[in-house]
């Protein structure tokens, strides 16, 4: 499986990282330090753009959850944008899009982010 | 006359005095060179002898911070870091710093600012922040094994620039660690404290300490790989007598249901469970659970999940409320990233009804006769995960009246995510088609022709996850 590959665009208030590659045990690390990072930035409105993300374990989706709880606290969120089905699929089985909101697209989930969200 | 000749005498006695004096001066300067290269270079090999004294005795952590105050005072830099691979040998990590150590690699650094003690955050940045092989100067210089020095790192691209003057970087020297044909990290100095660019001098001086360190350096991370893997097998035996004491010892006798259930426990113990309870005379609970955590807290946790739903399993006819209650319990027990998917079931033994509730868990497959597998997909969260409004708004059970020749197959993710070597996932599909071609024979042939066709898919290749499946076959 590929490295996970994480990319940060910044875009006014909004940080924008995109994921490329498989997203495991192995690389969630890095995906939770810059996490950790823009939210102690003060960075608190997250996209994530999954739309090159190959693979997701369900331990890191569940740690995820914890990183928009927090950013919600703060007034921000943390969403999820352009799934293949096959992470909506396990995003869906563990009833994770009833807590994390989910986006069509990146453009989607700036328009959210945009409506007070 | 004689007055010229006497002027133009003394002038050149003035002109040879200052050229003299000059000279002199030159002299003097090279002389301290040559005799602070002289001493640097004695310190060096003293340092080298420091080093290594009590190598043997001393745990990694703390000889890489004794190699380190040598580098930084052999080569008058005014900070560094040792960096070392991880144990996969793709990442780096800085491993000790000292003096404030500016990031090697740009990116995200927006809480400086606000961060209440700068060295600190900036530390925290520096030794949280894995550098893959080859990316940036460090894993270029752990990629190649080559040195590299850069004089006047402020012209340099690849060097970051930062507007805090304590983190401006104007002169970079970094050598790889090497042993044998391994490279085993980077030591990397940041600015000579005299405002001195680093000279080739300076590398000569730091790949000899480097090479000389390295070799303690291999044998001390041999020892603490070692002490580690001996904590960890420690760690995944209790694990692992956890998880086997928790599973069913023989499966219930039910009269006109068969019943079979398989569990492959993974290399790195995952938390999956299964569990019959007897709810009352006439109600038979099944429950398979999977514990996001993996090692012993994920094997407490299981055993905390199964005695909950042990707990509450009795006289309650509703899986969903079980549930519920077992989340209610759980939430507050369970840390932010973990999290457990539950699918309990509650078969009515008499009239062969199955009302089922699904936690996050797998969506159970029903094969009826004469017609294709059903999917029985019902709305619901894992547990530990969503706050308790939310849980009970989403969990809805489903009923299903089941029929003589069904069978019911229950499962974790580890079976359909099992992989072969190269890297492919079994699938639902298969696992479908394993359940079609087998369930007419009834759940044992199930179990046995999933097993069969997932040890074939599989091979020799380790499994990280465990895997776990149940079926129920109700007799004609």
């Amino acid at each position: 499986m590929r490295e996970c590959s994480i990319e940060l665009e910044e875009k006014g208030e909004l940080s924008i990282l995109r994921l490329d590659g498989s997203l495991d045990a192995y690389s969630f690390p890095r995906l939770e330090s810059t996490l950790g990072q823009l939210q102690e930035g003060g960075k608190h409105r997250v996209i994530l753009d999954c739309a090159a993300l190959e693979y997701v374990s369900s331990a890191a989706l569940g740690a995820l959850i914890g990183f928009a709880r927090r950013a919600r606290e703060k007034g921000g969120d943390l969403k999820l944008a352009g799934l293949s089905p096959k992470i909506y699929n396990i995003v869906e089985l563990l009833g994770f899009n009833k807590i994390l909101e989910v986006c069509d697209s990146v453009e989607d989930a700036d328009k959210r982010f945009g409506s007070g969200g | 006359m004689f007055y010229v000749v006497s002027i133009v005498a003394e002038l050149i006695l003035i002109a040879a005095f200052v050229l003299l004096f000059m000279q002199n001066r030159r002299l003097r300067r090279q002389r301290n060179e040559l005799l602070q290269e002289k001493e640097a270079t004695y310190g060096f090999i003293h340092d080298v002898a420091e080093v290594f004294a009590g190598a043997t005795t001393v745990d990694l952590d703390n000889l890489l911070r004794r190699v380190l105050y040598y580098a930084v005072r052999t080569t008058r830099a005014a900070s560094g870091a040792v960096y070392l691979f991880e144990p996969d040998k793709q990442a780096l990590r800085a491993r000790a710093i000292s003096g404030i150590f500016p990031p090697l690699l740009g990116g995200v650094d927006t809480g400086l600012e606000r961060a209440m003690s700068k060295s600190q955050h900036v530390e925290n940045l520096v030794k949280t922040r894995l550098i893959q092989r080859g990316e940036g100067l460090v894993g270029e210089v752990a990629d190649f094994g080559s040195a590299i020095l850069l004089p006047d790192a402020e012209t340099d691209p690849r060097v970051p620039r930062y507007e805090l003057d304590f983190l401006q970087i104007r002169s970079l020297l970094l050598v790889p660690m090497r042993f044998h044909q391994e490279v085993l990290g980077v030591l990397a100095v940041v600015n000579r404290v005299d405002g001195q660019p680093f000279a080739p001098a300076d590398l000569g001086l730091l790949q000899a300490l480097a090479d000389q360190a390295s070799i303690s350096i291999y044998y001390a991370g041999l020892r603490e790989t070692l002490e580690e893997k001996m904590r960890i097998d420690r760690d995944l035996d209790a694990a692992r007598r956890i998880q086997t004491s928790l599973l069913p010892k023989t499966l219930p006798r039910v009269e006109g249901v068969e019943l079979a259930a398989f569990n492959y426990p993974a290399l790195e113990i995952g938390g999956d469970y299964y569990d019959f309870i007897e709810v009352d005379d006439t109600h038979l609970g099944i429950a398979m659970a999977d514990v996001s955590g993996k090692g012993t807290g994920g094997a407490i946790m299981m055993s905390v999940c199964r005695s909950v739903i042990r707990a509450h399993a009795p006289r309650h006819l509703s899986p969903a409320q079980v549930l519920k209650l077992v989340n209610q319990v759980l939430a507050h027990d369970v840390s932010e990233d973990m999290f457990v998917s539950v699918l309990y079931m509650v078969l009515n033994t008499s009239t062969r009804e199955l009302v089922v509730a699904r936690a996050g868990h797998e969506r159970p497959i029903v094969s009826h006769e004469q017609q294709d597998l059903t999917i029985l997909d019902s709305p619901g969260v894992a547990i530990g995960i969503a706050d308790t409004e939310t849980f009970e708004r989403v969990l809805e059970e489903i009923r299903i009246p089941l029929k003589p020749g069904d069978v019911v197959v229950a499962y974790t993710d580890g079976v359909t995510e099992a992989m072969n070597i190269r890297e492919e996932e079994w699938g639902l599909d298969q696992l479908l088609d394993a359940i079609r071609v087998a369930s007419r024979e009834g759940a044992n042939s199930v179990l046995n022709n999933v097993r069969q066709r997932l040890e074939r898919f599989v091979g020799n290749r380790p499994q990280y996850d465990d895997m776990t499946l149940l079926a129920l076959h109700v007799m004609k």
